[in-house]
């Protein structure tokens, strides 16, 4: 051991920030499950999302502003018994951009990660995925450059923008994902070792809702994006555990003329006592049992 | 409340104790007074009507499980072997997830296929922990005293401390530990938040000469804490794992061909009487607490 004292290393040079081991470059796309396909358009629609394109034999519709995509999936699976899954929408899948999918794929697999055998039945995009929270997915997706994997499946709808802007610059901040008590370590470990996260120190956070840990994607800033991880409430009695990706995080420069915007299309927002639109962030309401978005002030972009 | 008396709600059977079918060994257990069991792979597969009727027996007994075993020789192996092994893994992991149950129990490495090499140990534990972390389980990993490199608790701390995984610590066995003669001193270097189950085990000579004996006591030999000649030393260990810290599961992991066939309530009679004799005896602990309910530990505290 040296016993000379040196600085450490974080003080000179971020070295941890530099750690991409599958060369994470943000969210090619969220994916939707739901039995209420339209409602749940007509929800996208009010946020500013356009359907673009329709997949060629399943009920599945790709939405997008700017650089930011939504699949919706009608494709609900039956659940044993015949009841349909329940009817609140879910958020089914995470597609992560990385340079070579199937080399990340391998990578995870190495470290534990369970592979989700593909099934084309549902969804036709042949890209490898593993199992994420609760019943979701994280894709691995490397054709974002040269062409789209939307061309292979999808079919765009005549007439249409192929690229809508997006309203007031919104873009992918982030996902928030409810745990269990006690499984802010678990899920911690789980998206550093397998895909590089790094958590944030605790008086770095965003948005009005600073409840839990954020963990920071090692993309590139531009196409950075961030895990905000969030436990029951301390002192509620001990339930067991429903694990989900509960809503996506939208960045924006200027929150407050974003929130005018959305306004102005019918997006209501939450004020209560814990939670008010501000200069840092807004919550919408939630439509159809659940389906809510954050806008989160992010200079970045 | 029952007519049994005692604030042993942390002590639990283990149906390696009992003869007969899943159900009467989760009513024997129930009828004794006990809260919890700890479960095996065999009790589950083995239902006549399949692994489902198991799960709702289980699930109908009331009983919590303590945890599900065993998964064995799944450390330092390469190539196919390891392959094979991370696909038994798995399908435990499954099952244990089917029961609700939050435990998986694994003994170290008996193979001769195996590697000793601490890094491929420590890689192989950490690959196990990761695939528990979706499912919401913990990795219990325990000493075996004939493990072919891991066979004393000291030993599988540090690969444990090394792995430095959120949800994998140690099971920890009294038996392996007296056959081994580990000085209790060294239980002084654990975590007690790491330490994730205790089982007991009492056995009736002092002295066990070669490996093939232990073997032999281990799988055929063992009564219930109290009940052999080991009393002294397993009511020190209680006192000191207490003293410690640990706040966890005690499961009594006695194998013995002579309670296989006994009456069951016999059998849970007798480890009954040696539940109380650790909780009022030995640890001293008077009433039951009316009403307990589990609150929720802080964050960071």
């Amino acid at each position: 051991m040296n016993t000379y004292s040196q600085p450490p290393l974080a003080d000179r040079e971020s070295i941890a920030d530099a750690v991409n081991p599958l060369g994470l470059e943000g969210i090619e796309f969220i994916e939707y499950r739901t039995t209420r396909p339209q409602a749940l358009g007509q929800v996208l629609e009010m946020m500013g999302f356009r359907p673009v394109a329709r997949h060629r034999s399943r009920e599945v519709l790709l939405y997008r502003q700017g650089a930011i995509n939504v699949i919706v999936n009608a494709h609900s699976p039956v659940l044993p018994g015949g009841a349909a899954s329940d009817e609140k929408p879910e958020i089914a899948a995470l597609a992560l951009r990385v340079r070579d999918a199937a080399a990340a794929y391998r990578r995870a697999l190495d470290r534990g990660a369970w592979a989700v055998p593909s099934r084309v039945e549902v969804m036709e995009l042949n890209i490898p995925a593993i199992h994420g929270v609760g019943t979701s997915r994280i894709y691995f997706v490397d054709r974002h450059d040269k062409f789209s994997i939307y061309d292979v499946d999808f079919v765009p709808i005549p007439g249409v923008d192929p690229q809508p802007p997006a309203i007031a610059g919104l873009h992918f901040f982030g996902v928030v994902q409810y745990i269990g008590n006690d499984r802010t370590g678990d899920w911690t470990e789980f998206y550093s070792e397998l895909f590089g996260f790094s958590e944030l120190p605790a008086e770095q956070r965003f948005g009005i809702l600073p409840k839990g840990r954020i963990l920071r994607s090692p993309c590139p800033p531009a196409s950075r994006f961030y895990i905000q991880l969030i436990e029951p409430e301390a002192g509620v009695l001990d339930v067991e555990d429903d694990e989900a990706l509960q809503r996506i995080g939208l960045g924006t420069v200027d929150v407050l003329s974003t929130v005018a915007a959305l306004g102005k299309r019918g997006v209501g927002f939450v004020e209560s006592r814990g939670v008010h639109t501000g200069d840092r962030g807004a919550l919408t309401k939630a439509w159809l049992g659940g389906v809510s978005f954050e806008l989160v002030h992010d200079q970045h972009r | 409340m029952s007519q049994y008396s005692g604030n042993i709600d942390d002590f639990g059977m283990d149906t390696i104790s009992l003869a007969g079918p899943l159900e009467a060994k989760l009513q024997a257990v129930r009828d004794a007074g006990f809260s919890q069991i700890m479960l095996a792979a065999r009790d589950l597969v083995g239902h006549p009507d399949g692994l489902e009727a198991a799960v709702a027996a289980v699930r109908a007994s009331g009983l919590r499980v303590t945890g599900f075993q065993v998964l064995r020789d799944f450390e330092g192996l390469s190539g196919h072997l390891h392959d094979y092994k991370v696909d038994i893994a798995k399908s435990m992991l499954e099952m244990c997830h089917l029961l609700g149950c939050r435990l998986l129990l694994i003994c170290s490495s008996t193979s001769v296929h195996a590697t000793g090499e601490t890094q491929a140990l420590v890689r192989d534990l950490r690959k196990l922990a990761m695939l528990a972390i979706p499912m919401n389980i913990r990795i219990a990993y325990e000493a075996l005293s004939w493990g072919r490199t891991i066979n004393e608790f000291p030993q599988a701390w540090d690969i444990i401390s090394q792995a430095d995984m959120p949800n994998l610590g140690l099971g920890f066995d009294s038996f392996h530990m007296f056959a081994t003669n580990t000085p209790l001193d060294e239980i002084e270097l654990l975590d007690p938040e790491k330490i994730f189950l205790v089982q007991l085990a009492d056995f009736m000579w002092t002295e066990i000469k070669s490996v093939e004996e232990r073997i032999a006591t281990a799988r055929h030999f063992r009564v219930f804490p109290g009940e052999g000649v080991h009393s002294e030393a397993l009511a020190a260990l209680v006192t000191r794992l207490h003293n410690l810290g640990y706040r966890g599961d005690y499961s009594f992991e006695v194998f013995n061909d002579d309670y296989q066939q006994l009456p069951l309530p016999t059998v849970a009679q007798r480890a009954w009487r040696s539940a109380l004799w650790l909780g009022e005896d030995v640890l001293r602990r008077s009433v039951p607490l009316p009403n307990q309910i589990r609150l929720k530990r802080r964050m960071g505290g």
